[in-house]
């Protein structure tokens, strides 16, 4: 937090699973970071890497700020995901069935209006549900969706989905034409393995900047309404709901703006992925993306912004890390063996350590309340003299 | 094909539903939490059947077109997902210490497990039982019902399990242990109930008629490592719809849900004869109600079964 500061602090701060995540992550990048100089990972697999990790991360914090903040089981997360994707390549692919052809600022726009469409819709009946019957019926109502897209072909083409989408920047003034535009570099780190920067290097880094950007301003908000009044109501619900109901709050409204700015955040990460993988299909709604950005959330801890970052990073590298071993070393198909880890991180999360790995206590805390030097400021008058009363025993 | 046509295909898929949704209401109500797992409880006992089958092979003479290997192999079904199920619970469930949405969420997991070690081990392509494919009964087709003696043996094994059930839960010491304690678990206990031991219990009859719901969807349909997570949200619309932790409502919302999966070609048919104004909307639901949406009108109406009648039809009090 005040690691510009006062740096030596902020380190001595941290506390014991604190220090294994930023060892490991230190130590994962500086591995990925030598393979790449050495021409093992080619610079724009990296990035695609990035954008990956930057799309989970947003996923988890869209869960975050619906379970993590507020306790709601949402088991629609694929559903989100997809319609945000959906959203963006309706309106700007080639291969659209409908329109087709609009700028992707257009496409992002129209992608969070359905996003926010669809939240009400399903956030309507669900919300008043009980936690458990609200995962069921999430779940269900993802089907619902997933079954639409796969089914209504004049309106997303079907199983054979949306083909020819252009990259988010184009028709931006510089920016479309920057990857072409960029000389091809040739670096020579390691004698023998060169490594070649062209232009698809630059147009995986405009993705890259782009998903960060989306990342980055998403935790921010996140971050700051998570420790506003608005996310103390949120908390209060979460912990016990009749409380907030007993302090005067309306919860079923502060679920659903919850619920909301969650799926939002869920279909700006579908807008990346269409922008990123420039295909979309209604098998990109299936259940499992739900899966991995609830291991994502658990993983890095429920409620914690910094632990959904860690946990999308987790996420990609079991998704690519698989691959690569089927690649590189054991020839076992790479999607069961995904499943299996997936599986045994669940268990083991919730065996060992059901709080997740960095768990958000810490995160809470406003800055000022800490660095002010250990003791908190004591008012100089009982809060019970100054209100003028004390005789309610 | 007829009205009863349907409505037999109805019936064959509601006994499958029903063997499965005993089990996750069982569970649901004893164990406290929705089993996510229960799904693929069905994919094992399938795939022990099948491998099962497959050694010992017919043994000789057949019943109703099933060699009498089959039925050995569907009782091994029973008894591995009995057997994975009751290890689960000793191994991964009983040491948590989570509330009911943390062994949720750990039933997820267990799912993919489930899931994954099938398919690393069988591949994820599609198989059959090893048994020949029969033709629909003679007698039976003026009718416009195609049934073979396959979908015959199905029906009654569910009816024998359904019953032997219901005289387990209502005549047994057992039973009535388990109605207790899905009734009021402390008060079960205070009585002297151990109630780890019916617990356990529970499990080996909800995950045993799950691999036999299992093992009779792989004769239905076929075989594949997604068949149980498939089904599972029906099973859970079929849960929901009969009240969760009724064993009776499960059957009843079983057998309906079912019915109305098999049914939706009859009840496409019947929307487009009834005359709908305006016409935008007789187009609207005619194309809604067709065999591709069979699955998520099951789901619709668990969501409106949830928010308009959270009991389900057995309502508060059965078990």
């Amino acid at each position: 937090m005040s690691l510009l500061d006062d740096p030596k602090a902020a380190f001595a701060d941290l506390t014991r699973p604190e220090w294994w995540v930023l060892g490991v992550s230190v130590a994962f990048l500086l591995f990925l970071f030598v393979a790449m100089l050495t021409g093992g990972l080619s610079p724009t697999y990296f990035l695609f890497l990035v954008g990956l990790a930057g799309m989970y991360a947003l996923l988890s914090f869209g869960l975050n700020a619906q379970w993590g903040f507020t306790g709601l089981i949402n088991f629609s997360v694929a559903a989100f995901f997809g319609i945000g994707a959906y959203g963006t390549a309706l309106m700007t692919a080639s291969g659209s069935p409908i329109a087709g052809g609009f700028n992707p600022l257009v496409g992002l726009a129209v992608a969070l209006v359905v996003a926010f469409v669809l939240a009400l819709l399903i956030g309507i009946p669900t919300l008043r549900l009980r936690a458990d019957y609200l995962a069921i019926a999430s779940l269900g109502l993802a089907e619902v969706v997933r079954l639409i897209v796969l089914n209504e072909r004049w309106l997303t083409n079907g199983s054979a989905g949306l083909r020819g989408i252009p990259g988010f920047f184009v028709g931006w003034p510089v920016l479309s034409t920057f990857p072409e535009a960029m000389p091809g570099l040739r670096l020579e780190v390691v004698p023998g393995s060169p490594v070649f920067l062209e232009t698809p290097f630059w147009q995986a880094s405009l993705n890259g900047l782009l998903v960060v950007a989306f990342a980055g301003g998403a935790y921010l908000v996140l971050r700051r309404a998570h420790r506003s009044p608005w996310g103390r109501v949120l908390r209060t619900i979460r912990s016990d709901e009749d409380l907030a109901r007993a302090l005067g709050k309306n919860t079923y409204s502060f679920k659903m703006q919850s619920f909301v700015l969650g799926s939002l955040i869920m279909a700006l990460a579908g807008v990346f992925y269409a922008h990123l993988n420039l295909y979309v299909g209604p098998g990109d709604l299936d259940p499992i993306t739900t899966f991995y950005a609830w291991v994502a959330v658990i993983l890095g801890g429920s409620g914690s912004n910094r632990g959904a970052l860690f946990g999308g990073v987790v996420i990609v590298t079991i998704r690519e890390g698989t691959r690569f071993l089927n690649d590189v070393a054991l020839p076992i198909d790479p999607a069961p063996l995904r499943l299996l880890l997936i599986g045994v991180v669940i268990v083991a999360v919730m065996r060992y350590r059901p709080q997740g790995v960095l768990p958000p206590q810490r995160e809470l805390i406003w800055p000022s309340a800490v660095d002010g030097g250990g003791t908190p400021e004591t008012p100089d008058s009982g809060v019970r003299e100054r209100k003028g009363g004390g005789g309610d025993e | 094909m007829t009205v009863l046509g349907y409505l037999a295909n109805g019936l064959v898929f509601s006994s499958i539903i029903v063997l499965g949704s005993i089990g996750l209401s069982l569970v649901y109500s004893i164990a406290d939490f929705a089993n996510f797992a229960h799904g693929d409880t069905m994919t094992i006992g399938a795939y022990s059947a099948l491998v099962t089958f497959g050694a010992v092979g017919g043994l000789g003479g057949a019943v109703l077109g099933l060699p009498y290997g089959f039925f050995l192999a569907l009782i091994v079904g029973i008894a591995v997902a009995a057997v994975v199920a009751v290890a689960t619970e000793k191994l991964i469930y009983e040491p948590l210490d989570v509330d009911s949405i943390g062994l949720l969420i750990t039933s997820i997991g267990i799912a993919f497990i489930y899931r994954a070690v099938i398919q690393i081990r069988f591949g994820s392509d599609f198989t059959r039982f090893d048994v020949r494919p029969l033709r629909p009964i003679e007698a039976l087709v003026p009718y416009g019902v195609r049934i073979t003696l396959h979908d015959v043996a199905i029906f009654g094994s569910a009816v024998a399990l359904v019953v032997g059930l219901h005289v387990l839960l209502q005549y047994t010491d057992l039973g009535r242990k388990m109605r207790a304690m899905a009734d009021n678990p402390d008060l079960a206990r205070v009585s002297g109930i151990r109630t780890k031991r019916v617990k356990l219990w529970t499990w080996v009859i909800g995950a045993g008629l799950a691999g036999a719901g299992g093992v009779f969807l792989g004769l239905f349909n076929q075989l594949a490592p997604r068949m149980g997570f498939n089904l599972l949200l029906v099973i859970f619309a079929a849960v929901i719809l009969g009240g969760i932790g009724s064993v009776y409502g499960a059957m009843a919302g079983g057998f309906l849900i079912g019915m109305i999966n098999q049914l939706t070609p009859f009840f496409s048919n019947v929307v487009e004869a009834l005359p709908i104004r305006p016409n935008w909307l007789a187009t609207l639901i005619e194309n809604l109600v067709t065999i591709e949406y069979a699955n998520a009108i099951a789901f619709v109406i668990m969501v409106v079964v949830l928010l308009v009648r959270p009991n389900g039809i057995a309502g508060e009090g059965a078990t």
